[in-house]
């Protein structure tokens, strides 16, 4: 491009050059003319003339070349830094290198004009790309899945989370109209009913459920938001979809704890408050009576105190405020006392309780009173859940792989259904057909884990086979942690 | 104590899971001179209505093996039983909705922890007339 437009500028300085030379010569040439023959002056006019005039021609065309060489250099793109050289010309060649060394001005002052537009607007390119990468950066850093379509709802940009949430694939679907890429019809709908008000921050805040791979519901707070208008195009919309699913979860759970507790207290403080009336109103006619009476509210007063003794340990425990004193607990003691202080309630469905152990030291640092209600639980549990005549057996062993003492507590009761393996020692889990064989308010194993895993860093599981009975263990290593709360 | 009751010598089904509870009030109705039959659960609460012929039935509503709720439904659908009236004790904190008592003959749903003596005078407003459910004294039946 550059190279043909110098040789274009040769060939017309070239040309001037030889006209002119022509001009100069042709007074000289007719003198000596003059002196010839008619004839031959007329031939050797003609060849005199022709001869100079190429000879000249030539010359000054190699003279003006030359000098529009030295020039032209200075017209190429690399050349050009700043306001061209001016280069003087001969008497022959001086208006047209004047004419050049204006053009070579005009075309260098016009190339710097240009080349500054080019930076000015590759400079902005490589900002705006740079916030492109910024506000990409920042939108694969959030947990939220986001999406941004323009005013023709086509995609122009989105994180991870959302082709992920979506499925589509984010290196293919830009640009791509969100009726290509989003399934969801609400979605889409919504997208376009924001976009089309084009009102700049107006936004929509829906609760809306996806469906993630796996065929799971999950629930989304999206906020679909119109974007400002540029100026020359209609603005777009950036669609913010956050997972609520685990929010909800904790805020039912929450709900059902509450509603749970407040059912649990209100059963024994039923009976509080109908034998206290009975009493204040001399329905207890007798002193026999009026003791049973006392003994049963006594008896209530005290489930009131062990229920709410529970949900604050729970809920001391999940906060990390308990502290344990840990002192050498030997675990075939606490669990002789255990079952001792459960035999009459063995007896009374005829279940037999029996502890195992060798004659090992079966010691652990742990929280006595603690380790004790965790047997109590779970011995409980093996003699509620056995039918009579059943047996629940206590196992102490030591695990010296982990350095820990276990405790089994194996019954022959009605077993532990497979799908409720895994939520056994969950809050408030109760075994729905269970509920029928016996009372719980669904927070005894949820404690019992809490002690074991939480405070002692111990382990806790159970093996169950319905009908055949089941294995509840625990672990508890030898030595703690001080430091553990 | 029983000198109020209009209603002496009517039959009363207890039904509660809760032997306390099935205890005071067994009592508290026998002092107000009602026959008292009782039951720890719905189902067995249902094979005692069948026998016993109550005049009305005072139930829990959380019970093993059939809640009170199913007890009254199938109450309702017996024509043995169908005019049984029930008052529903309940230590739920919501009341049972429109349809559920719609499929039932419960006349009166009671908070726990209950006052023995406003049972009494409920059970006595409930068999001394055609009062409807919101008339009754403690109803809390949505």
């Amino acid at each position: 491009m550059n190279n043909g437009r110098s040789t274009m500028m040769l060939w017309i300085a070239a040309t001037l050059g030889g006209a002119a030379a022509i001009s100069f010569a042709m007074p000289m040439i007719r003198t000596a003319l003059a002196s010839m023959p008619p004839a031959a002056a007329s031939a050797a006019e003609f060849l005199a003339i022709a001869a100079f005039c190429i000879a000249s021609g030539v010359m000054l065309i190699k003279a003006t070349a030359r000098q529009v060489r030295t020039i032209a250099p200075r017209l190429m793109p690399e050349a050009v830094d700043g306001a061209a050289p001016t280069i003087r010309g001969d008497i022959v060649s001086g208006p047209i290198v004047r004419q050049l060394n204006t053009l070579a001005s005009a075309w260098a002052e016009s190339r710097n004009a240009l080349q500054a537009q080019v930076q000015e607007v590759l400079i902005r390119h490589r900002v705006s790309e740079a916030e492109r990468e910024h506000v990409e950066a920042i939108l694969h850093s959030l947990r939220d899945a986001v999406i941004v379509t323009d005013g023709f709802d086509e995609l122009s940009m989105a994180n991870g989370q959302a082709a992920d949430l979506l499925g589509f694939d984010l290196a293919k679907a830009q640009h791509a109209s969100v009726d290509a890429i989003l399934r969801d019809d609400t979605l889409r709908q919504l997208i376009k009913e924001v976009r089309s008000s084009a009102v700049a921050g107006k936004e929509r805040r829906v609760e809306h459920i996806f469906q993630d791979n796996q065929g799971r519901a999950h629930s989304f707070d999206v906020t679909v938001a119109c974007l400002p208008d540029s100026g020359t195009e209609s603005g777009g919309v950036v669609t913010i979809m956050r997972d609520v699913t685990r929010d909800k979860e904790i805020s039912q759970m929450k709900n059902d704890f509450v509603s749970q507790a407040s059912h649990e207290l209100r059963t024994p403080l039923a009976s509080i408050r109908a034998y206290v009336e009975m009493l204040t109103e001399g329905e207890a006619t007798d002193e026999e009576s009026r003791q049973e009476f006392y003994s049963i509210i006594r008896t209530e007063t005290d489930r009131v105190a062990r229920m709410v003794d529970n949900m604050l340990n729970i809920s001391r425990i999940e906060a990390g405020i308990v502290k344990a004193e840990y002192t050498d607990v030997n675990f075939a003691e606490v669990s002789r006392e255990v079952v001792d202080m459960l035999t009459l309630q063995a007896q009374e469905k005829s279940i037999k309780l029996a502890v195992k152990c060798g004659p090992l030291v079966y010691n652990a640092a742990a929280d006595r009173d603690m380790m004790t209600q965790v047997v109590m639980n779970l011995v409980s549990n093996g003699i509620k859940y056995t039918p009579d005549g059943g047996r629940v057996t206590v196992t102490i062993d030591n695990d010296d792989a982990t350095r820990s003492v276990m405790v089994t507590v194996a019954d022959t009761g009605l077993g532990v259904p497979p799908d409720a393996l895994d939520k056994i020692f969950d809050k408030f889990f109760r075994i729905e057909n269970y509920k029928r064989v016996a009372k719980g308010t669904g927070l005894g194993l949820n404690l019992v884990r809490h002690i074991v895993e939480t405070v002692h860093s111990g382990k806790i599981g159970v093996t169950s086979e319905v009908g055949m009975g089941s294995k509840f263990w625990f672990t508890i290593p030898y030595e703690q942690d001080d430091s553990i709360a | 104590m029983s000198t109020n009751n209009p209603h002496q010598g009517k039959k009363i089904l207890v039904v509660d899971d809760e032997p306390h509870i099935v205890r005071v009030v067994a009592l508290k109705m026998q002092n107000a001179g009602f026959v008292v039959e009782t039951a720890a659960d719905g189902e067995e609460a249902y094979e005692t209505a069948i026998e016993f012929n109550p005049d009305i039935v005072i139930t829990d509503f959380t019970m093993p093996f059939m809640t009170g709720l199913d007890l009254s439904i199938t109450l309702k659908r017996d024509q043995r039983t169908a005019a049984i009236p029930v008052i529903m004790l309940t230590a739920r904190g919501y009341g049972l909705s429109k349809d559920d008592l719609a499929k039932t003959n419960i006349k009166t749903v009671m908070s726990k922890p209950f006052g023995p003596r406003d049972l009494l005078a409920t059970v006595i407003a409930t068999l001394g007339g055609d009062q409807s459910n919101a008339e009754l004294p403690g109803a809390k039946a949505a």
